[in-house]
């Protein structure tokens, strides 16, 4: 499909905060974003603003403090999603359709079981959570992270292997967690691990270049498909090389280092 | 006074207070009793008016004064003092002057800045006080139609590593801080509005009565831009957002006030309580049936609640309103109406309508869950009416509601600090002071506040608060965003304020505030454009502090005038006086906001590399009055820095000039602890050392050159290969005093070697060893 067909499903409630860039990001890339309320897709606005989810190409979960995060971050809006269309979203996943998640949306992902899903497409329960940084506060820093996967994850096929992005981090619960022992082993046998947060040099990060102790340094995971991806730091707002913390020390391209994210995607779109 | 209150035989709670047969002691006891903080002259002047209406008021009506008249509301000590130095400053590029001022960005866009104090309330409960005072700040943008995009919060506070006793009523600094702190992050990032700049000031005299203010700058296509009243009569107004309880009564009052050693007990009703995710899709709402043209005004409810917000909607386009008081929802049932009349509960605005549009724009903030009533309509009649189920319990001519008093009040002139007196202080060794004056918690990294605050929410800052290496960076000047997705067009915001030179000489302090204010700008390459002032000081009923007032908003408006750059909008904070009346610094907050044309060619003040010339802009005069060094190390009076108006604008054209050019590869402000500083900074922001010579420079103390803190100077880093082109362009306005070098700062006049690793851990560590330090 051509990029300017590709409908780019930007969804919020309250508390959401990072719908304009996400939506913004995605428009730089050539597609069409529309940020639509949940109350849109699960009947319960006018008429003229209703929308359905299986009209869309992508389905993007923006950063914020959905309903406040005064529970656990991203479980009120994944309950609420999970109850109201869960099974469209099931449905909207299966047919190999992208979704995102940044950082509240990355915790909402977790919730809602679509992320790790190592078993099934969307486990009933959450499988792993995303726990309060090490610190104990909010982190508002510059990250680097390496492209870990190996070929599966739509968001990263234009991203070379192993190579650095910088892209910022800002959140409190960022620590990926999961009961299950073995549960980096997994995803990293699945190809599932998609970003580590890594020195500038490329070396293992410690904090803050990891800025809330996730185990194995993972900062973005993707399903067994690789087709929901889901990470901590933000690439929408990287999506040019002058809202880069370090611009003014030199720079060869205008480009941020997050738009390749957003260009591996539609990339992957257009082979469709 | 029991006998004066007569209750009124309606179902509910309303009082007609007996004023017309009351005696003069009577009236002080009722304006007390009821906390109205009327003065006795006010309230004979009330008695006045119902004299003529033939009747006695209600007990809401004398609230209602009670607010209206406060000093909060209608600023009537300081009103004549702003109209005869700041107001009136007009440009062409003034866009409005409502809630928030709103200046030309660019043809299709206006930017919006407002800046305002929340001081009492974080005194008493921190957390509470400060985040609320986001709230506050975020509804004037939003009212003018305008996307908030940035934040600024300069805070006033003690030592926070003050030990031993505090007076009664008074809470640690380091208490204090983290509350506020917690309190901005929690609102600010909840919102998602990018929290840019702000500064700390410390000082021993903010103990008793630390200082909150809360600055936001917002975008608005201009043909979006919202008035903040109706549009006529016949216009329903409508009540948007939060329900309205019993908290934030008697806010404005509370504000126009000492704080007292009771404050805490007395006053906690007064700190109202915010809610961020109410207020998120408030402004979603609100910013679209503003897009959608569906509404002719908006105003937030802020101190007053809504007996300040329907008068002066209402006025505003030469109307009246008659409200229906039983419609307004409560958070519980039981509030008297004069209650929820004055009531400051939080996330509530109000909006004016069409009669014909009322349903379309219900429909709008039903789909955002955001409660919206109507519960008013404008008249053709200048009074406002309550009612009550049908009774009329409120009927005032709103001209002398909204007119207030205004007070000439006696003031001295403040004697200043002069170079007469000066008693240079025994220094130890100078690697000593430079490390000694970095590690002043007012110079110290700020980085503790900073990496908690969301600063990159939006996607637009393209200069953080924090420049240089990435996770090792220093201290910046002006944080700079690009708030129109795919235009370079840039806008800086910066804090300017010295609260030592103002006390030491309050009109030298207010032109140095604006003057710190354009090198911060300057010195990203934005040109200054609009200020915003916070003019926090002491109780007005005191001469000497009216004295400073006066002295610091003529220096201040001197200044402004001189540049041609507006005020648009601004807020005055009387009263902060701790418990046993010690008085704060006089704090006259600036925040500016300057335009630069394409963000490629921001400047930021880490050095770049070894090998360049290190410039001084401006003069360097032996002016060491209230400086850091002064301050820290016991030296008395001196001459306070002055501003040579003439010159500082001609510095700016120049150095902008330079920076255009795209030969400028760093530069920083010249402030806090001088050359000397203001080099680390640069040094430590840049993990490069410089070696400097200042011979060549005026004057003969080495000292002198290195920490006076003259207004209208710049440190500047310049390639070898530019170093031509900059002095043709700078002429005699530049000097050079160094190259960066190494991994030291060298000072070749004295031999003077400080490692640079020892400079980066003096600055950086400080706060962070206070306040709790780094994830392990």
């Amino acid at each position: 499909m051509k990029a300017e067909d590709v409908r780019v499903c930007v969804i919020r409630i309250e508390g959401t905060n990072c719908e304009d860039e996400m939506a913004n990001a995605f428009t730089m890339v050539g597609a069409q974003a529309e940020k639509v309320h949940l109350k849109q897709l699960i009947g319960q606005a006018p008429a003229s603003m209703q929308r359905s989810l299986e009209d869309y190409d992508v389905l993007a979960f923006p950063g914020g403090f959905s309903a406040g995060d005064y529970v656990r971050a991203g479980a009120i809006f994944g309950a609420r999603i999970k109850s109201a269309i869960g099974s469209d979203v099931k449905r909207f996943v299966e047919a190999g359709k992208p979704v995102l998640g940044i950082c509240n949306g990355f915790q909402i992902l977790v919730e809602m079981g679509l992320l790790p899903a190592i078993e099934e497409t969307m486990s009933e329960s959450p499988t792993a959570a995303l726990y309060n940084n090490n610190s104990g506060r909010f982190e508002c820093r510059p990250t680097v992270l390496r492209n870990d996967n190996r070929g599966k994850c739509v968001f990263t096929s234009e991203v070379p292997q192993k190579s650095l992005l910088m892209i910022p981090s800002a959140h409190a619960e960022g620590k990926l967690m999961s009961m299950d022992p073995d549960f980096v082993q997994k995803l990293e046998d699945n190809d599932q691990v998609v970003f580590r947060y890594v020195c500038p040099d490329g070396s293992d990060a410690e904090y803050p270049w990891n800025p809330n102790g996730s185990p194995s340094d993972i900062a973005g995971i993707c399903n067994p498909a690789g087709n929901v991806m889901g990470m901590m730091p933000h690439p929408e707002r990287v999506m040019t090389r002058f809202t880069h913390p370090d611009w003014t020390r030199g720079y060869d391209s205008e480009d941020g280092d997050g738009k390749i994210i957003f260009q591996s995607v539609m990339k992957y779109l257009e082979k469709l | 006074m029991a006998d004066l209150m007569i209750k009124r035989d309606v179902p509910f709670s309303l009082y007609d207070v007996d004023i017309l047969s009351a005696t003069d002691e009577q009236l002080g006891q009722i304006s007390a009793e009821m906390s109205l903080s009327l003065s006795l002259d006010e309230m004979k002047v009330i008695r006045d008016y119902f004299k003529k209406e033939g009747r006695n008021p209600t007990d809401v009506e004398l609230q209602s004064l009670g607010q209206a008249w406060s000093e909060h509301c209608c600023y009537k000590s300081s009103k004549p003092i702003l109209k005869e130095f700041v107001f009136g400053i007009d440009r062409d590029d003034v866009l409005s002057k409502g809630d928030a001022g709103v200046m030309v960005f660019d043809d299709d866009y206006g930017y919006a800045l407002r800046i305002e104090s929340h001081n009492h309330p974080s005194a008493i409960e921190p957390y509470g006080g400060a985040a609320t005072g986001i709230g506050g700040i975020l509804r004037d943008v939003v009212c003018m139609g305008a996307q908030p995009i940035g934040l600024a919060d300069p805070l006033c506070f003690g030592p926070i590593d003050h030990k031993g006793d505090l007076p009664p009523g008074i809470k640690h600094p380091r208490y204090l801080v983290n509350g506020v702190v917690s309190g901005i992050r929690d609102y600010g990032n909840r919102v998602g509005i990018p929290t840019i700049t702000g500064g700390f000031f410390f000082d021993e005299k903010y103990t008793g009565n630390c200082l909150v203010n809360v600055a936001c700058l917002g975008i608005v296509k201009r043909e979006d831009l919202a008035n903040n009243f109706a549009g006529g009569p016949g216009e329903v107004m409508i009540l948007i957002g939060g329900r309205t309880g019993r908290d934030g009564i008697h806010g404005v009052n509370f504000a126009s006030a000492d704080l007292t050693a009771t404050s805490d007990e007395d006053s906690r009703g007064a700190v109202q309580l915010g809610d961020p995710i109410t207020k998120e899709p408030v402004m979603h709402a609100c910013f679209e049936v503003n897009a959608r043209h569906l509404i002719t005004g908006m105003k937030d409810l802020g101190g007053g609640g809504l007996s300040c917000v329907v008068g002066e909607m209402a006025l505003d386009c030469g109307c009246g309103a008659d409200v229906d008081l039983e419609k307004v929802p409560l958070k519980e049932p039981g509030l008297a109406p004069w209650e929820i009349w004055v009531s400051e509960s939080q996330e509530r605005m109000m909006c004016t309508c069409k009669p014909e549009n009322v349903q379309e724009v219900l429909d709008i903030f039903e789909m955002w869950d955001v409660l919206a009533i109507p519960v008013a309509k404008t008249t053709d009649l200048k009074r406002t009416r309550l009612f009550w189920d049908g009774e009329l319990i409120f009927d005032m001519d709103l001209e002398f509601l909204t007119g207030g008093p205004v007070y000439n009040r006696p003031y001295t002139l403040p004697e200043v600090s002069t170079k007469e007196k000066e008693k240079f202080p025994e220094l130890p060794s100078d690697k000593d002071v430079i490390l000694t004056l970095l590690s002043d918690l007012n110079v110290a990294s700020k980085e503790w506040a900073i990496r908690q605050y969301d600063h990159e929410v939006r996607a637009g800052t393209a200069i953080h608060p924090m420049v240089g290496e990435m996770n090792a960076a220093g201290p910046g000047d002006a944080s700079v965003l690009i708030p129109v997705p795919g235009r370079m067009k840039a806008l800086a915001a910066a804090i300017g304020c010295n609260p030592w030179f103002t006390e030491a000489d309050p009109y030298k302090g207010g032109m140095s505030c604006i003057d710190e204010t354009c090198r911060n700008l300057v010195a990203v390459g934005a040109r200054p454009h609009a200020f915003t002032d916070c003019l926090n000081f002491g109780n007005p009923e005191k001469p000497e502090r009216l004295g400073e007032f006066r002295e610091a908003v003529r220096g201040i408006g001197e200044i402004a005038r001189a540049l041609n750059i507006p005020i648009p909008s601004g807020n005055v904070s009387l009263y902060n006086e701790a418990p046993g009346g010690n008085h704060i610094l006089p704090t006259p907050m600036i925040l500016g906001c300057g335009l630069m044309d394409d963000v490629r060619k921001a400047v930021t003040a880490d050095f770049k590399k070894t090998g360049s010339c290190i410039f001084v802009v401006g003069k360097t005069k032996d002016e060491m009055g209230a400086s850091l060094l002064f301050r820290k190390f016991g030296g008395e009076q001196g001459a306070v820095p002055d501003v040579d108006i003439d010159a500082l604008k001609r510095y700016m054209d120049k150095l902008l000039s330079a920076m255009d050019e795209g030969i400028v590869l760093s530069c920083h402000d010249c402030s806090d602890g001088g050359i000397a500083v203001a080099v680390a900074e640069m040094c430590i922001s840049g993990q490069c050392g410089a070696e400097i010579d200042l011979s060549a420079m005026m004057g003969s103390s080495v000292q002198r050159k290195l920490y006076s803190e003259s207004n209208s100077r710049w440190i500047v880093e310049v390639d070898g290969m530019d170093v031509t082109r900059f002095t043709e362009i700078m002429g005699d306005d530049a000097e050079l005093i160094g190259i960066t070098k190494g991994n030291a700062l060298k000072i070749k006049d004295n031999g003077t070697v400080v490692p640079l690793e020892d400079m980066i851990k003096a600055w950086n560590e400080p706060i962070w060893n206070i306040m709790g330090g780094a994830a392990e």
